[in-house]
């Protein structure tokens, strides 16, 4: 089988704009919580996000669109497909990919997942056919809510016209974009991918859903910053966040045949169900135990190889165990494995989550880092035996290290990666 | 790679619930369009669509209780009941129920669907308006997210293989069986439920497509002329409604079970045409691309393909589509018959490709071409046969089923008979 390498990332997180900015103050322990404003969260219950910093909120390293997209375009395209073309184009840049020839291009896919897609432009519309009629639709309506016209923007941008996806699956969405791509890869059907996920869908009509179905954390309005808290006894629900990140792969053979720098191996990958429950895994985290297992297999790794977990770990009571007691299974219960739960940082970005998630573990073996849990302040007794990484960056020796993602719908999905030593 | 073949189907669409309903009414000519009735058209442009036959489930109608509990059903968006439906009668057919730990680890599913639960999308728009954000139902979630059709499946069915779920506009439905054959031929799963699912049909979409200029326009009053692809008198697409599922089997697993072969998938293309979010480029250079690509998988040439299962919309691009098969077939175009199913069924969004994938198969299986209603004057001169009004019986042993969707995205799929060989 060929061998894929990352040669790229991109992302814009509620952290920060921008990959290494995300990363050091991920490192440095930031919190990207914060209070939404009363009109948009009105008497819901649930009263925070991580939402992706604007240059006025944050100089150094706020989002600015204008940069991205002109401002009269940005009405063409739901806020997710911005953030995607934000993040791809750093991505893009890192790899040095510029394709000229018509098989370069033809060479180069596209596969951006979204677990939401357009809800925001979709209420807008229902909106504007209500107070104003149907004929004031605009034409870019529906191309701007399409979950694949992330991937579909970004390829005509850059001139990719290799294959094009959108894998919708929920919070795994982003992790199965970047196991979509390595397959493609794989069979041929493209030399190189940019791939990975975006999300954003922080309106009433999403938190009122997800408040409904009682994900969503209500115990920490006043301190947004302590609400995402994985594995921690009181956690009580996830932080929705927004955001994309972007990885570029390739087949290592054509990395190094244009003289990009890998900045690490995507080593295996693996995808399950749970055929259990719409919105809820089973206790004993058995898919996900499996989507693990497949993945540390096609690398021809054993568990003890990996040395460090990017776990999906949403602060949801039922979630968080069942991931605890696949890690367990896998890794066993003597602490071999330091894991991170990022989302206590940057809070949930459901479709995007994956691909941020894969950026964050390639840094973290690019730099033997691992980064640190936020809020463990009384570890659930269910993890005893799990060496989670928390109050601080830890610096390790890293060769392997894998990363988590699980969906409604009972969607499991991880990916590997390895340190690349040149 | 491992060879796959698909040995069950299962849809509901707008000429009826069944397969072997549809086919035979698609043959006989019949044609699904009709005027909306269910909800206020007066101010839309579009005012008509394909709707599903919805009834007590006799005579092919559409009865939902017969495939989800009623209280199921108002939790979920109808794209979600069609998949259950297809997804049931596929199984059904390719008589696979797996029951051993083994065989469910091994099955997976991959449903996708263009735009999803918009329906319950606006509603839940309205409730937040009308009563507030706390009286969002808990199932507002799960019954409007694309990936829960795979999910719901795998959860009657105990399937725990790979559950995944694509969007890609309206080549959503073969992306999905292209991408799960893919996901057999590497060995991830040995059987996968395959296909997709659209319930499209509500204010807004109407609404939006017609604002972009796709929908049809001028044959309000006479609905069942309105799908008419080639000819000079189309104005844009009909919508419809409906769910295409098929079994994707790798070869071995099928013939040591005995299963029936409808026929093998021996290639898939994709491409995209970076060109524009809703037009494709005009060379037809990306539809070409992806036909050639899959042929190539397949190991065949454009000489050996018999029948072609066009994208065909009805719009503008009909041609650009046409344009790109002449090119790829050359000097064969005089032995290829190209049909458009959506002159019959409209179009199906996220679920034509799965749709037309089956009607592909089933003109291997029966060595028939469906026709291409309301062809009365093609609007550009062809060696290829269009089959126009009716269909055409003729040897098929290879055929190619395209799709295209905004945002520029082309998936083919090639089936060929499975002789044994």
């Amino acid at each position: 089988m060929r061998r894929i390498v990352v040669t790229g990332m991109g992302a814009i997180s509620p952290l920060a704009a921008g990959v290494e900015a995300s990363w050091s103050r991920l490192l440095a322990g930031h919190s990207g919580l914060r209070r939404l404003p009363d009109e948009v969260v009105a008497d819901l219950g649930s009263k925070i996000a991580g939402t992706v910093p604007t240059p006025a909120d944050d100089a150094e390293a706020g989002f600015d669109p204008d940069r991205i997209v002109p401002p009269k375009d940005q009405r063409k395209m739901d806020r997710f497909i911005l953030l995607a073309l934000a993040a791809a184009e750093e991505a893009i840049e890192q790899s040095g990919w510029k394709p000229a020839s018509a098989t370069e291009q033809q060479r180069t896919a596209t596969v951006i997942a979204s677990g939401i897609g357009g809800f925001p432009a979709i209420s807008e519309a229902v909106r504007t056919v209500d107070q104003r009629g149907v004929r004031r639709l605009s034409p870019f309506t529906v191309p701007s809510f399409l979950v694949n016209l992330a991937a579909g923007q970004v390829s005509i941008r850059h001139g990719f016209k290799g294959p094009i996806g959108a894998p919708v699956t929920a919070c795994a969405a982003g992790v199965q974009a970047i196991g979509d791509a390595a397959r493609m890869i794989r069979a041929h059907e493209a030399d190189i991918a940019i791939c990975g996920g975006a999300e954003a869908c922080i309106n009433t009509i999403s938190l009122g859903g997800f408040a409904a179905a009682r994900s969503l954390s209500t115990g920490f309005n006043e301190t947004p910053h302590r609400a995402s808290r994985p594995f921690d006894i009181d956690r009580d629900g996830f932080v929705m966040g927004e955001g994309a990140g972007i990885v570029v792969i390739e087949a290592l053979e054509h990395a190094l045949a244009r003289g990009a720098t890998p900045i690490a191996e995507l080593v295996g990958y693996g995808t399950t169900a749970d055929a259990h429950h719409i919105t809820s895994g089973p206790e004993d985290g058995a898919g996900a135990r499996r989507a693990m297992e497949i993945a540390i297999a096609q690398a021809g790794l054993r568990p003890g190889d990996i040395r460090h977990l990017n776990a999906h770990a949403t602060s949801t009571p039922v979630g968080d165990r069942g991931e605890i007691e696949a890690i367990k299974s896998v890794f066993g219960r003597n602490g071999e494995i330091a894991v991170s739960a990022t989302k206590s940082a940057t809070g949930h970005l459901l479709g995007a989550a994956g691909g941020l998630e894969a950026v964050f573990t390639v840094l973290a073996l690019r730099d033997q880092t691992v980064p640190p849990t936020l809020n463990l302040e009384t570890p659930d007794p269910a993890a005893d035996g799990i060496d989670i990484v928390s109050g601080a960056a830890r610096k390790m020796p890293l060769d392997h290290a894998i990363s988590n993602g699980f969906g409604f719908g009972g969607v499991n999905a991880s990916v590997i990666f390895r340190r690349w030593a040149a | 790679m491992r060879r796959v073949v698909i040995t069950g189907t299962g849809m509901v669409s707008p000429l009826g619930c069944g397969t072997e309903a549809t086919w035979a009414r698609l043959l006989a000519g019949q044609n699904a369009a009709r005027k909306v009735t269910e909800f206020e058209v007066e101010d839309l442009p579009a005012k008509i669509a394909c709707r599903i036959p919805f009834g007590d489930g006799t005579d092919a109608t559409f009865n939902a209780d017969d495939w989800m509990e009623p209280k199921e059903q108002r939790k979920v968006d109808p794209f979600i009941v069609y998949a259950m439906a297809a997804a049931d009668m596929a199984l059904a057919d390719a008589g696979w129920k797996p029951e051993s730990n083994e065989d469910q680890i091994a099955t997976g599913v991959l449903i996708g669907s263009g735009i999803g639960g918009l329906e319950g999308i606006v509603e839940g728009g309205y409730t937040l308006r009308d009563k507030g954000p706390r009286r969002i139902s808990p199932f507002f979630i799960p019954g409007r997210l694309i990936n829960l059709a795979s999910g719901q499946v795998s959860i009657r069915h105990k399937l725990r293989g790979p559950n995944h779920s694509v969007v890609t506009a309206c080549s959503t439905g073969a992306h999905a069986i292209g991408d799960a054959s893919r996901l057999i031929a590497l060995g991830d799963a040995d059987v996968m439920v395959a296909g997709g699912a659209e319930s499209p049909i509500c204010r807004i979409s109407l609404a939006g497509f017609a604002a972009c200029k796709a929908l049809s326009t001028q044959h309000n009053d006479n609905p069942e002329k309105a799908s008419r692809p080639y000819d000079v008198d189309r104005d844009g697409f009909v919508m419809g409604e409906g769910a295409g599922v098929v079994i994707l089997e790798e070869l071995e697993h099928a013939k040591a079970r005995g299963a029936k072969i409808y026929a093998e998938v021996v290639g898939y293309g994709l491409s995209g045409d970076a060109f524009h979010i809703t037009a494709p480029s005009e060379d037809g250079d990306g539809a070409y691309r992806c036909m050639q690509m899959a042929l190539k998988r397949a190991g065949l040439t454009a000489a050996d393909v018999d029948y072609i299962n066009a994208h065909g919309t009805s719009t503008m691009a009909d041609t650009i589509e046409l344009a790109a098969v002449e090119r790829l077939v050359g000097e064969h175009a005089s032995k290829i018959s190209m049909s458009s199913t959506k002159s019959a069924i409209g179009h199906l969004l996220g679920a034509a490709g799965a749709v037309e994938a089956i009607f592909s198969a089933l003109a291997i299986r029966d060595n028939i071409a469906p026709p291409t209603l309301n062809l009365d004057n093609p609007s550009i001169e062809t060696k290829i046969d269009l089959v126009p009004h009716v269909a055409r019986k003729r040897e098929i042993n290879v055929a190619l089923s395209n799709s295209f969707g905004f945002g520029g995205t082309n998936a083919s799929l090639v089936l060929r008979r499975y002789t044994g060989a």
